[in-house]
């Protein structure tokens, strides 16, 4: 019942959203002027993964849990301190977000690799969308045949010689994402293959595949350079397409799939700020070790969340066992256990 | 979660008047290959000024798990098994609502990784028909994994309870903790 | 020379101990190792079945055994972690020689051995063979200890051999002799399954024998009452139907009560008593006055306990007595085995099903290794060194004069103190710390200083290894074939799971090959570990621990065999005495007189609080194994002194408040941890630590006369709060011992 009405309001949002994105698409490519028919199944899928990813976000967000933190989060960020914490943000956006520090104590390697498969898919992600949208272009410049100009929203941005280094890395740079993603996806794929644990409790569809189109879809990419480039257009067409279908599988994928974390990640600095401000507000001690162990914001919500999910542990005497720290929990269980171990007569047996 | 080797007729028991508190479960944890070198069962002293009291605590994989149904990522999931899982890795964000939910305390928030861990009963034992590395050091049988029957015959006087009164909260689980024969419950408050 | 060449810190920031961890996901390897080898924990009597999985030479983890009968998979937190051993960063890779300014650097074993055999000649010829002294160690196995043994006798030619045996059972065993003159443990544990009542004396089984825990709880959920008697509630006592609380020092005093209670009660075994013992009238006539309220007085336990417990242990019909280091470590260690001996013949509860005695054995291979000759005054089969017949039977197996063969030598702390007063000169010592694990470790430092050649075998330079002149790097226990007997008398087989890393050898082709430049290589050529077997097998014929019949194929195909086990066709004996015949000289088991008598050392004005020592779950004896693993050490990172409330109440010492500990001896300095867990009247510190955290620079020299064991679990000493809190355990560099 009540994800229905999650649904609902997701499925207006979602609409909404995707039309003005589709309004944008026209006006921004100059009456589709500047618009890339080739590109067409592209664009489909891409209006279509933006639909699925804002639905989902919508869904995920009404959750209560999810809910608590998205609203503290924003209040925290829009008062008091408003610079300090926008710096605090920024700071916390570059450091897990733009750089996913915290994969770093997690294992060294683990971070290189996921580090090159962001940047591979952030920078395709900025080249390949744009031109999918008519939004970037490239034209000749006029009066000249070797200078190019590139176009942003139909607005010149810049220029570059032909054969300069800027063209070389301008026009290979979907080509450096790939090998980017290839170097990182293979390292995880391996990982996964070979580690006794991730073997245990990883999936197909959830652990593997996005690995495998991840790979499919850089190793087509360049193979469509290499066709052109080196063996004139030898089996073009068939990449193309193969690479479209990899890539839209791929943009559908992004919603439902592993790839959603991507979307998922800001949250934790949601986290990080509620911590934060929680901190400030005051920590929660246990009755049972009488140390801290939490913000008593915290303690204070998850009563809240807990109660709208339908759990109480509130007691008796008005007091709540989410009061108790995981140890005090702990103890407060074995004392119980005695307890009743000790009026059933007998500790063993 | 390919693997389907799984034993269903055993089943976790726990007993924590047993403990001895020697913490040679927690060593043998971070010999899982499912958590590193981190260790995810609970050893602790309930008192210890008062006394040598320890407990011993693994994931009781709820039916209904609160860390799930807390978690704002959905990170956590419950297998066909039963099996509750730890946080998914590129989901989790480390907010620590599962750590302070979980009415067991058994959640792990590991800081340096911004990460949840928790106990998957050693997925990677018992989903090849392998009994958890915990339950199979355990030099007390605080900690016990095997059939009903087994569990019958070594402790007669006993039963095994897996319904749990938190306050108003009724929280029923996988695992087992023994209790004195007939019990159907253990009441906590 | 024998001192330090360097500081302290130098030689731990080279040596260790440094604390070694898994990598984050395991060594390379240890899920698709080349081998499990089944082999056996090496760190406590009851030699748990594990198995090492290796991966090109090197252990990279473990996997349970399930199939060994008596942990069937089960390991407390050392056997888990015992795989780190191995890899280790401070493992010893080749010979070392200590040169003043500079410290330990490596040198050829041409040069280390060359040197200490010409030292070896110069100290004998100049002060006689007995000035050069030998101290060996119960982790050994079953061949080394007999190699060790035949070694000091025939290649050394010394009399003065002990071992740190010394320091383990050494009470119970010169009990046992006495009363069944025979020493093993009588019962294999699975007699303790359906025992009606335990007692358990002096033995923090869950601390120190964790994986037998599981027998006792086996047999209380059976409904066996079990009786702690323990000055500490130990983690055993707190669930116990009856827990003693004994004044240390005062056991004997408890066991006298209580068999006077059973005399006054008839709850006796007359049968048993008229037909199969001795001693009985004198052994009473010793307890005649000691009531109920007398025992009170002495022992601080409630007379009402005391009762209690002759009443169950009286009306008993099945029982099982255990007892360890907590009534042996005495200065009348034998009196108290002897007083719980009394107390097992009394009731005739032994030789039948489910009814047992047994000390409980501490170091890996504590059964075996005090069976076979590296004990000053025996030879192997736990024969005698002074029995005319046993030397002759020995030296014929030998192939030596009796003549040569030497006497009785001193025990462990006494050749120390020669060390300390200039008749010994020269030591080589294996598998021993004694700077850590014996008492009054500043005397210890001052006779190491007083050596004039100091040759050490071990396999980490372990921190009396620190003040040798020579160290040879030798083997784990994972690096050679052998074979070891669990503290229930059962002989089973360590293997080499792999071979010793660098320039290291074995423990037994150093030996083989000392005894080869000592001229004496006709006595010592053996093929491999099982030659040596085989002839320890000869050795042993005919003595008490006679393990003839015992072969590495049968132990594989078995599971172990138990002791004594005279033929071949023998099942071994799991079981002792069904057949009442006992190994004394009439053949019957003797009552033995224990009357209560004071300690060492009783408390003052000037030292007014009794002190007590033992161990923690995590740590191993001494620590050079164990104080290397990281999580070992995190798991109790430096002893604390375990104090009561009121006791801290009286000085207004704090929760981790620093307490300067003195005694007659020495002081030491540690944070104070306030429990109602302990006596009123009693301070504890564990022992494994070394330097400024070594509780054995407080505890007395003080030897029993009988069994030569130093008094560790009693002393008196003074307290000191220092009016600091200590910082946080997880910071404490106690392991690294400076």
């Amino acid at each position: 019942m009540k994800n229905r009405t999650y649904n609902i309001k997701a499925l207006l949002i979602a609409t909404l959203l995707s039309v003005i994105m589709i309004v944008l698409v026209f006006y921004g490519s100059r009456e589709l002027q500047n618009f890339d028919a080739a590109l067409i199944t592209y664009l489909f899928g891409t209006v279509f993964a933006f639909f699925g990813i804002i639905y989902r976000y919508t869904v995920w967000l009404q959750r209560p849990p999810t809910w608590i933190y998205f609203k503290r989060g924003i209040c925290f960020l829009f008062t008091g301190k408003v610079f300090s914490h926008f710096w605090f943000a920024s700071k916390e956006t570059i450091e897990n977000i733009a750089f996913q520090k915290f994969i770093y104590p997690r294992g060294k390697y683990r971070w290189v690799a996921h580090f090159m498969i962001a940047v591979g898919c952030t920078s395709a992600f900025l080249i390949t969308i744009p031109l999918t949208f008519g939004w970037i272009h490239f034209t000749m410049a006029p009066n000249s045949i070797s200078v190019y100009e590139a176009h942003f929203f139909g607005f010149k941005v810049m220029d570059f010689e032909l054969d300069s280094i800027m063209a070389f890395l301008t026009f290979h740079a979907l080509n450096w994402s790939s090998y980017l993603v290839i170097f990182g996806s293979v390292y995880y794929l391996r990982r996964r293959l070979t580690n006794p644990g991730l073997i245990a409790t990883q999936s197909f569809e959830g652990d593997l595949l996005p690995l495998i189109l991840l790979i499919a879809i850089s190793v087509t990419g360049l193979g469509l350079t290499y066709s052109y480039q080196f063996m004139k257009g030898f089996a073009f067409d068939f990449l193309a397409v193969l690479h479209a279908v990899t890539v839209i599988m791929f943009l559908i994928w992004i919603p439902f799939g592993k790839f959603f974390h991507i979307i998922q990640r800001p949250a934790q600095i949601g986290a990080h700020i509620y911590n934060k401000e929680g901190r400030r507000k005051g920590m929660a001690v246990c009755p049972h070790t009488g140390e801290e162990f939490a913000t008593k914001l915290h303690i204070d919500d998850l009563k809240l969340v807990t109660k709208q999910l339908g759990f109480d542990f509130s007691m008796e005497d008005g007091g709540s066992h989410l009061d108790l720290s995981p140890e005090g929990k702990r103890s407060r269980l074995a004392q119980a256990h005695l307890r009743a171990r000790q009026a059933g007569g007998n500790l063993f047996g | 979660m390919n693997y389907t080797s799984f034993n269903k007729n055993e089943e976790f028991f726990v007993d924590m008047q047993r403990c001895i508190g020697c913490k040679a479960c927690e060593l043998a944890c971070a010999e899982c290959e499912t958590n590193g070198q981190e260790s995810m069962i609970h050893v602790n002293y309930v008192d210890r000024a008062a006394t040598v009291q320890t407990t011993v605590q693994v994931c009781m994989h709820c039916d209904d798990p609160v860390c799930a149904n807390v978690c704002p990522a959905d990170a956590i999931s419950k297998d066909e098994f039963g099996i509750v899982h730890t946080a998914n890795t590129e989901r989790c964000i480390g907010c620590s609502n599962c750590v302070m939910a979980c009415p067991f305390g058994v959640p792990k928030k590991e800081e340096n990784y911004d990460l949840m861990m928790k106990c998957t009963m050693c997925y990677d034992r018992t989903s090849v028909g392998k009994k958890p590395m915990c339950a199979t050091v355990c030099p007390s049988g605080a900690l016990f994994y095997g059939t009903r029957d087994e569990i019958q015959e070594m402790r007669p006087n006993s039963t095994p309870v897996n319904s749990f009164i938190f306050g108003k909260e009724v929280v029923n689980t996988k695992v087992n903790i023994m209790m004195p024969k007939g019990s159907t419950e253990l009441v906590i408050y | 020379m024998a001192k330090l060449p360097v500081s302290e810190e130098h030689i731990v920031a080279q040596f260790g101990p440094h604390k070694n961890y898994s990598p984050k996901e395991g060594y390379e390897g240890r899920d698709e190792p080349d081998e499990l080898v089944k082999t056996h924990c090496c760190f406590c009597g009851m030699q748990c079945g594990i198995q090492l999985s290796v991966k090109e030479n090197k252990v990279v983890g473990f996997e349970p055994w399930m199939e060994f009968p008596f942990n069937e998979g089960r390991l407390c937190p050392k056997g888990v972690q015992r795989y780190l051993q191995n890899n280790h960063p401070d493992r010893l890779m080749s010979p070392l020689k200590s040169v003043p300014g500079q410290g330990f650097v490596p040198t050829s074993w041409d040069e280390a051995l060359t040197k200490t055999v010409s030292e070896i000649k110069r100290i004998q010829e100049k002060y006689g063979n007995d000035a050069f002294s030998m101290l060996s160690g119960v982790s050994l196995t079953n061949e080394k200890s007999y190699l060790v043994g035949k070694f000091a006798r025939v290649a050394l030619k010394t009399k003065n051999l002990d071992y740190n045996g010394r320091l383990c059972m050494v009470s119970a065993g010169a009990g046992n002799k006495k009363a069944f003159g025979l020493d093993r443990g009588s019962n294999n544990y699975s007699d303790l399954e359906y025992a009606e009542v335990i007692i358990v004396a002096g033995a923090n089984i869950s601390e120190t024998f964790p994986t037998l825990t599981h027998w006792i709880w086996k047999a209380r959920d059976r409904g066996a009452k079990i009786i702690v008697i323990d000055p500490r509630m130990i983690p055993l006592a707190r669930t116990a139907d009856i827990h003693l609380d004994v004044r240390p020092g005062t056991d004997s005093a408890l066991y006298g009560a209580i068999l006077k209670y059973l005399v006054d009660h008839d709850m006796l075994d007359h049968d048993f008593i008229d037909n199969h013992t001795s001693g009985f009238q004198e052994t009473i006539d010793a307890v005649k006055d000691y009531t109920l309220e007398w025992a009170e007085e002495v022992t601080g336990i409630k007379k009402e306990k005391i009762q209690q417990t002759a009443e169950l242990w009286g009306k008993a019909k099945t029982s099982f007595l255990l007892h360890a280091r907590g009534i042996e470590h005495h200065s009348k260690g034998v009196d108290n085995v002897l007083g719980c001996i009394n107390l097992v013949l009394a009731t005739g509860r032994i030789g039948k099903p489910y009814c047992g005695y047994a000390t409980i054995t501490g170091q890996g291979n504590g059964q075996g290794g005090r069976e076979h000759g590296h004990k000053c005054d025996q030879l192997p089969g736990n024969r005698d060194i002074e029995n005319p017949e046993h030397r002759k039977y020995i030296s014929e197996v030998w192939g030596i004069d009796e003549k040569d063969l030497p006497g009785k030598g001193l025990s462990a702390y006494e050749i120390i103190e020669a060390i300390h007063r200039g008749e010994i000169k020269g030591l080589l010592s294996i598998c021993f710390n004694p700077l850590v694990s014996l008492p009054n470790s500043n005397y210890v430092r001052e006779a190491l200083e007083k050596l004039e050649y100091y040759v050490c075998i071990d396999f980490f330079l372990n921190e009396t290894a620190r003040h040798a002149d020579i160290v040879l790097a030798g083997s784990l226990q994972e690096e050679e074939e052998g074979t070891t007997t669990s503290a229930e008398g059962r002989v089973i087989r360590i293997r080499q799971a792999v071979t010793p890393p660098g320039n290291a050898h074995t423990d037994t082709a150093i030996l083989l090959e000392l005894a080869r430049r000592l001229g004496v290589k006709d006595k010592f050529t053996y093929e491999n570990s099982e030659a040596i077997f085989n002839e320890l097998r000869v050795a042993s014929k005919g003595g008490t621990a006679d393990y003839y019949g015992i072969t590495y194929q049968r132990i594989e195909d078995e599971m172990g065999v138990f002791w004594p086990c005279p033929t071949i066709g023998h099942p071994g004996t799991p079981r002792l005495w069904e057949d009442r015949k006992f190994k004394t000289p009439d053949g019957k088991a003797h009552f033995n007189p224990a009357p209560y008598k004071l300690p060492g050392e009783v408390t003052c004005v000037d030292y007014p609080v009794i002190l007590t020592t033992g161990r923690v779950v995590s740590q191993y004896l001494s620590g050079t194994q164990t104080r290397r693993i990281g999580k070992l050490v995190d798991q109790f990172p430096e002893p604390l002194l375990e104090i009561h409330p009121k006791l801290a109440q009286q000085y207004g010492i704090k929760q981790r408040e620093l307490i300067r500990v003195s005694t007659r001896r020495g002081e030491g300095i540690f944070p104070a941890n306030i429990v109602e867990t302990i006596r009123e009247d009693t301070v504890f510190i564990p022992y494994h630590w070394s330097g400024k955290k070594s509780a054995n620079q407080l505890t007395p020299g003080t030897l029993d006369p009988i069994s030569k064991i130093p008094e560790f679990k009693v002393c008196a000493c003074h307290l000191e709060p220092l009016k600091e809190i200590a910082p946080p355990s997880s910071e404490s560099t106690a392991y690294a011992s400076i």
